[in-house]
């Protein structure tokens, strides 16, 4: 070798270490190698090759003055293969082959394969006695490798080393920086609001074109459907036209790969490379979808799970399609420390959204007037709100964690009545039962809801509203409730006087049949009051208006009510100056009969009870007092009211058909006269019958 | 006025299982009354009657009777007022009761359930059964059944 051939040399290798301590990325270093160290070296072309993340293979990652498709035909190939790269990375030494015959017999499979070449120099790419690489050379002739040949191809790949170590370095600093500023932005973004769909959607726009060609969020939604929540591209008209795919062609909730498995499995599916098998599987026979997969270009893909507490709430996925590279295990842990951070986001909204719901359905519970109450499956009171309060007399304090049982104790027998509805399902009637509490007695409408982890009740107090109903208790069942009494004793008389296996006393016999009779009386009385309501209501009553004699009329009542006089009572009776006057003589009769005998009934402890009548203009004034028990003033214009009874405390009692107030007045306002009421409790009532001269 | 009780019901607080049954009628209706006095001692029971919600207290404070049949509608203290003063008091919260009325309301049998009744009956009524049934009640209250027979008023009758 002369030495102007040596000087230039080394000349041309100055100048590659020039334009390698230049370059900052590895491709800047790649291009550096391949054109000015192949040159350099003397060669025809050169190709690199890097050793896999996984250590298993050969990536070539760029060549120069190769024919043919040399990129796509060695893109990948094993470290264990019997390759030239293959054998200088497992080795580490240097390869030499000057002829081709040496080289094909040596590496049958490139003669196999029909790569053709002449003398070639493969050299390792190596760092602090690591390999990592591979560089070749190949020559257009045969070429004796000398040592200084040798030495200065050794050369060139410890400089190519050095470089490319460095920019890989940088490369992989840079990548990482980049991440932590996009983890970093992401975070931010996620924590910014709890609208979690409009962060999410950020998200994924912020991931487009830095992690991904295309970045798609999509959320598991209740009933198993799948929710695209967002799709991402540089180009927003791509993004529509992906809106529009995913309508036409849904994902199927058991498809076997993408977004539903990963869903379904909670597990991460990353495809470095997409297996032509997989976009074939969700082709199938589509000639369209073929086009547009085709169009697509997609190059590798990860699809990572949202998941918060246990739960998959969703799926990110990053596709590597037009520009960006294909994925490696760095991109899968950068999306998965994303979908961590975002389902963490998710999650907490969810809760928050809950939390303020729960206040807000609180609130609103607070102000309704309805108790409602939720038991948990232990029984224990989770809610309790101030119309349950109200109801039950319970604090919500002295309520919640507590055994509802030992809240109210009739708890058990308030809610066993009551069917559960199951949630969703239309809610049964309430079942209106009666609550004993501590010296009152609330009436309480209940309905429930059992939702699986408990169950929810509705109380409602209907204490007023029965009582309401009381008073207005509908003609069937307030009749038949007072035919009940003297019903039974006549059916249980005559059961009694047909036994056979017993011999009743004479005296028994009597008492039976006389209690028939008077029972039998009494029912036809109260059957006839409530024709006579019927025949009032129906406005059916017809008077025969004649010239009568009050004071006579009145007599003739006295008389009749001193035959069954109980003790204690005293009739009197003052009938002077009362006129005659034109009215119905059976009706006023009715009426009298009825007001003395409330007089006496209502006298249960004697006393005595009067009928007085006077003149009043042309018309005549009848007034019938006792000194009975009295009413009190709010009640004075209600017993007047058909099926009206006071309170049994109040009037000890005393049964009666409910109709007979409401008759007399009826009456008396249809021959247009009044009935008037004055009373004071325990000291008497006065009924005031005003009658005109004539009707 | 209550009716003095049998003569052989002299001690009151005698009353064993294998006693003769004492039963107190309480019921503002005299027929009624009569009709139960009848038929419970056609059944070989003792029969203690009151006529209204006062009288029938003290007789059954005063005789713990085996049981109570007990109308509610009376003047003055109610059957149910005569039920809750009994539950009220130790002495008496044991004693039995049998509800007798004209109330024939579901609401009205829930209340019997739970002011403690073991027994509702609707007027009318067939007396001639009511010594096996103040039995057959008494019975199972020996047996334990005290929760069946108060749940059983008011579910036996709703549809």
């Amino acid at each position: 070798m002369s030495v102007h051939e040596r000087e230039d040399r080394a000349l041309r290798l100055q100048r590659v270490a020039e334009l390698l301590a230049e370059a900052v990325t590895p491709q800047q270093v790649l291009d550096a190698i391949l054109t000015e160290g192949v040159r350099a070296a003397e060669a025809r072309a050169g190709a690199i090759g890097v050793l896999s993340d996984d250590g298993e293979s050969v990536e070539l990652l760029a060549q120069q003055g190769y024919a043919g498709a040399i990129m796509e035909d060695w893109a990948r190939f094993p470290v264990s293969a019997q390759l030239p790269m293959s054998q200088v990375m497992r080795t580490g030494e240097p390869l030499f082959i000057s002829t081709l015959t040496e080289r094909n017999e040596l590496f049958p499979e490139l003669a196999q394969r029909g790569q053709e070449g002449s003398s070639i120099a493969v050299l390792p790419l190596a760092v602090e006695g690591r390999v990592f690489g591979a560089m070749a050379l190949s020559f257009a002739d045969e070429v004796e490798f000398g040592l200084e040949r040798r030495e200065m191809k050794v050369a060139l790949a410890r400089q190519a080393s050095q470089a490319l170590a460095r920019s890989r370095l940088f490369a992989q600093e840079q990548a990482l920086r980049e991440r932590m500023t996009f983890l970093a932005e992401a975070s931010e973004l996620l924590s910014s609001s709890l609208d979690y769909n409009l962060t999410l959607r950020q998200l994924t726009q912020l991931a487009v074109p830095g992690l991904a060609d295309w970045c798609a969020i999509d959320m598991a939604g209740e009933n198993g459907e799948i929710v695209r929540l967002a799709v991402a591209h540089q180009d927003p008209e791509k993004v529509r036209w992906a809106y529009a795919l995913q309508d036409r062609y849904p994902p199927k909730p058991d498809q076997p790969h993408g977004v539903p498995q990963v869903l379904r499995s909670g597990e991460v599916e990353f495809f470095p490379v997409i297996p032509d098998e997989v976009l074939e599987e969700a082709i199938g026979d589509d000639e369209e979808l073929r086009q547009i997969v085709d169009q697509l270009g997609l190059r590798s893909t990860i699809c990572v799970p949202l998941t918060a507490r246990g739960r998959t709430l969703g799926a990110l996925t990053l596709i590597a399609a037009e520009t960006h590279p294909a994925y490696t295990e760095a991109d899968l842990q950068l999306a998965l420390e994303l979908a961590h951070r975002a389902a963490v986001a998710v999650d907490n909204a969810r809760l928050y959204g809950e939390a303020e719901k729960g206040a807000n359905a609180a609130q609103a519970l607070a102000y309704v007037a309805d108790g409602v109450v939720l038991i948990d499956g232990d029984g224990i009171v989770r809610h309790w709100n101030p119309a349950a309060a109200a109801i039950t007399g319970v604090d919500e304090t002295h309520a919640l964690g507590k055994p509802v049982d030992e809240v109210v104790s009739a708890w058990a027998a308030l809610t066993s009545h009551v069917p559960l509805a199951q949630p969703g399902a239309s809610g049964t009637r309430p079942v209106t039962v009666p609550l004993v509490l501590d010296g009152r007695e609330v009436w309480v409408a209940v309905s429930g809801v059992d939702f699986g982890e408990g169950t929810v009740y509705a109380l409602q107090d209907v204490t007023g509203e029965r009582a309401l109903e009381k008073t207005r208790s509908d003609f069937v069942a307030t009749a038949s409730h007072e035919l009940r009494t003297p019903l039974a004793a006549v059916y249980g008389a005559v059961r009694t006087l047909r036994r056979e296996d017993i011999e009743l006393s004479e005296a028994d016999r009597t008492t039976f049949l006389e209690m028939i009779e008077s029972e039998a009386l009494r029912l036809s009385h109260i059957v006839g009051q409530i024709l006579l309501a019927g025949q009032l209501d129906a406005d059916a009553v017809e008077l025969s208006v004649t010239e009568c004699n009050p004071a006579e009329i009145a007599a003739g009542v006295i008389e009749s009510a001193s035959v069954h006089l109980p003790e204690g009572i005293t009739l009197r009776l003052n009938a002077d100056g009362a006129p005659s006057i034109m009215c119905d003589e059976n009706k006023l009769r009715q009426v009298l009969v009825n007001l003395l005998d409330n007089g006496i009934k209502y006298s249960p402890d004697g006393g005595k009870v009067g009928i007085r009548l006077e003149r009043d203009g042309n018309g005549c004034l009848i007034e019938v007092s006792d000194e009975g028990l009295g009413i009190p003033s709010s009640e004075r214009e209600k017993i007047f009211e058909k099926f009206y009874r006071l309170d049994p405390q109040q009037t000890k009692g005393v049964g009666g058909s409910g109709l007979g107030l409401y008759i007399c007045r009826e009456l008396v306002e249809r021959m247009d006269g009044t009935l008037a009421v004055d009373s004071e409790p325990g000291v008497g009532s006065r009924f005031t019958v005003a009658l005109p001269a004539r009707p | 006025m209550p009716e003095r009780p049998d003569a052989r019901g002299g001690d009151s607080r005698g009353s064993t299982r294998n006693d003769t049954r004492r039963v107190l009628v309480v019921d503002d209706e005299r027929s009624i009354r009569m009709l139960c006095r009848v038929n419970l001692r056609a059944s070989g029971m003792d029969v203690l009657e009151a006529d209204d919600g006062e009288a029938g207290l003290e007789l059954a404070r005063r005789e713990r009777p085996d049981l109570i049949l007990l109308d509610v509608m009376m003047p003055g203290l109610d059957g149910w007022g005569v039920a809750r003063e009994l539950a009220a008091d130790k002495n008496t919260q044991d004693i039995p009761i049998i509800f007798i009325t004209a109330r024939a309301d579901p609401a009205d049998r829930r209340l019997g359930e739970q002011l403690g009744g073991v027994g509702y009956i609707v007027k009318p009524f067939d007396p001639v059964g009511i010594g096996e049934l103040v039995d057959d009640v008494l019975t199972r209250l020996e047996r334990g059944e005290r929760e069946q027979l108060q749940r059983g008023i008011s579910t036996e009758h709703e549809q």
